[in-house]
């Protein structure tokens, strides 16, 4: 842990810098304009895990959409080591909230899916690669299952192979835990901690639920909606990730949950009138 | 047979349900075997014990199996079938040729569905039964009217199926598939065609079962031979059982081909078998 915080520390240019990030829909049905986003300004250093807290409809999954290249911004925009985004790129993954996995293809299948798009199938390890990723999320013997076979926790740990084993610089996640039930969703949690230490990777990472955003991320940004804005960006300060926080016992812990409760209780409630 | 009885959303709520879906194979066969006997029995009854049933309109069951032996043995079926199959087959190849290119440009390209579509639904819409006139008209009193009705009946549901299940592929998984770096014409092969697949084989189940249908009204309006011709001659001389013994013959040979596309379905896409959850 003390060897890659030092990392963070010296790398002082941001991975990911968002600057006046803003995005208009125009809704068919009335005619007039949305702004999902409004002038976000978002810096994300190399080995940092941000997690995007904020109330449904405030467009958190729409900026994690901006930085993944799926939706170019109205105005504004988001560089990845100083290159602007104009599409998606391997140094990107994204896990989704509904899995997104091809039905058609078992897990081994979709989990390679990845390396045989980016054409790196003639690499000579990739059936190893593929093999480790399936391992590291505990999918060992599911190979050869197809995702209707399997749960939705399953399913999801799919999903996170799919965007380990591409060995992107920064990994994506939206809402990951959102579709998979209570329980799961406290096992899986601690594992994506877990994974995201030991692979230091960049994580962005969208959630709704307060508990994952502080026990996740080194910094929370808190979204409020109409228009989608940042409202505040936290810095967590507690060491480790996951379960490795413990907590339960530690003070920092439930005064942040008890900040950002009365933060988003006023935000839901502004937001439902 | 299995697909019958395949589980469905209604089936194992209640105790009857859970005792159906927890069945083994050989004991489904076993009870749809037993509830057609007792249908038979039930059918035998009342038409050709009590003669609740003038027997003329509906035969009763012993009289259809002895009126299948005389079609068998006379040659009827040996002269009739073949004709019929053929139309079948070459109206149902046509249609496949024609509703598969058609079906993908129709789901893919938004100005061919707005400009195809229309028409293509029209021609659907239409009562195969109205064609007939027209296609003697067209194609004369040989194996073509009937090819051509087959072509037309089997051709739509392929076509909008393959359609709607290009337009209905999921986002996400596009999304998905960008993310990894799929180009926009990679995403066609990897994934809008696996994903359209199970569509394909809806439509081709229906498909078999229109080609039938439209075969049959093409056949049973004065076609010199085929099996609906065979129905026609039969009926018109009261053969009544023989007439039946045909019809049962042409339901059989249409399941048969339903079962063979859901047999091609499952060697071709796996996944889409009904295991699990």
């Amino acid at each position: 842990m003390t060897t890659e915080t030092a990392q963070r520390r010296a790398s002082t240019a941001p991975l990911i810098s968002a600057r006046g990030v803003t995005v208009k829909f125009d809704v068919a049905r009335t005619g007039k304009q949305m702004i999902a986003l409004s002038n976000i300004d978002l810096d994300v250093m190399e080995g940092e895990c941000v997690t995007v807290l904020g109330p449904s409809g405030c467009g958190k999954t729409t900026f994690m959409n901006v930085v993944a290249g799926l939706v170019k911004p109205t105005s504004g925009s988001v560089f990845i080591d100083g290159d602007e985004v104009s599409g998606p790129g391997p140094d990107r993954a994204v896990v989704f909230q509904d899995y997104a996995l091809l039905p058609w293809r078992t897990v081994f299948d979709n989990v390679r899916f990845g390396l045989e798009m980016q054409k790196k199938l003639s690499d000579g390890d990739w059936r190893d690669r593929v093999q480790n990723a399936i391992d590291m999320v505990g999918l060992s013997g599911f190979e050869s299952s197809y995702p209707r076979e399997l749960s939705g926790g399953m399913q999801q740990r799919v999903g996170l192979a799919r965007a380990f084993v591409a060995e992107p610089r920064i990994l994506l996640m939206d809402e990951p835990l959102g579709a998979v039930d209570a329980l799961t969703r406290e096992v899986m949690r601690d594992e994506i901690g877990k994974l995201i230490a030991q692979t230091g990777k960049t994580v962005l990472f969208i959630t709704h639920s307060i508990e994952e955003a502080i026990l996740l991320g080194d910094r929370i940004v808190v979204f409020k909606s109409k228009p989608g804005e940042i409202k505040e960006i936290i810095t967590t300060g507690i060491e480790g990730m996951g379960s490795e926080r413990n907590a339960q016992n530690d003070e920092r812990f439930h005064e942040l949950r008890e900040h950002l409760w009365s933060v988003l209780a006023n935000e839901a409630a502004a937001a439902s009138k | 047979m299995t697909s019958f009885l395949a589980t469905g959303p209604s089936l194992g709520g209640s105790r009857v349900g859970a005792w159906l879906a927890g069945l083994s194979l050989r004991s489904r066969i076993l009870l749809i075997s037993a509830e057609v006997v007792v249908m038979l029995a039930l059918w035998q009854l009342v038409v050709g014990v009590f003669r609740w049933i003038n027997p003329v309109f509906v035969p009763a069951p012993l009289s259809i199996f002895s009126g299948l032996g005389d079609i068998l043995s006379s040659g009827a079926v040996a002269a009739n079938a073949p004709a019929s199959l053929q139309a079948w087959v070459v109206g149902f190849g046509l249609a496949l040729v024609i509703a598969i290119p058609l079906g993908l440009l129709l789901g893919v390209s938004l100005p061919v569905d707005r400009i195809v579509g229309p028409i293509a639904w029209a021609i659907y819409a239409t009562p195969s039964v109205a064609y007939q006139p027209l296609a003697k008209a067209w194609f004369g009193f040989g194996i073509g009217p009937v090819v051509f009705l087959v072509l037309v009946s089997a051709v739509f549901p392929i076509m909008f199926n393959l359609a709607a299940g290009i337009r209905t592929t999921n986002t996400s998984i596009i999304s998905a598939a960008k993310v990894y770096g799929a180009s926009k014409f990679r995403l066609y092969p990897a994934i809008y065609l696996p994903s359209t697949v199970p569509f394909l084989f809806a439509g081709l189940r229906q498909g078999v079962v229109l080609a039938t249908i439209g075969m049959m009204v093409a056949e049973l309006s004065g076609a010199a031979v085929g099996m609906g011709a065979l129905i026609i001659r039969s009926t018109n001389t009261y053969q009544v059982g023989q007439a039946f013994a045909a019809i049962m013959l042409v339901v059989i040979f249409t399941i048969s081909m339903v079962q063979v596309t859901t047999l091609v379905e499952r060697w071709v896409a796996p996944w889409t078998r009904g295991a699990g959850k």
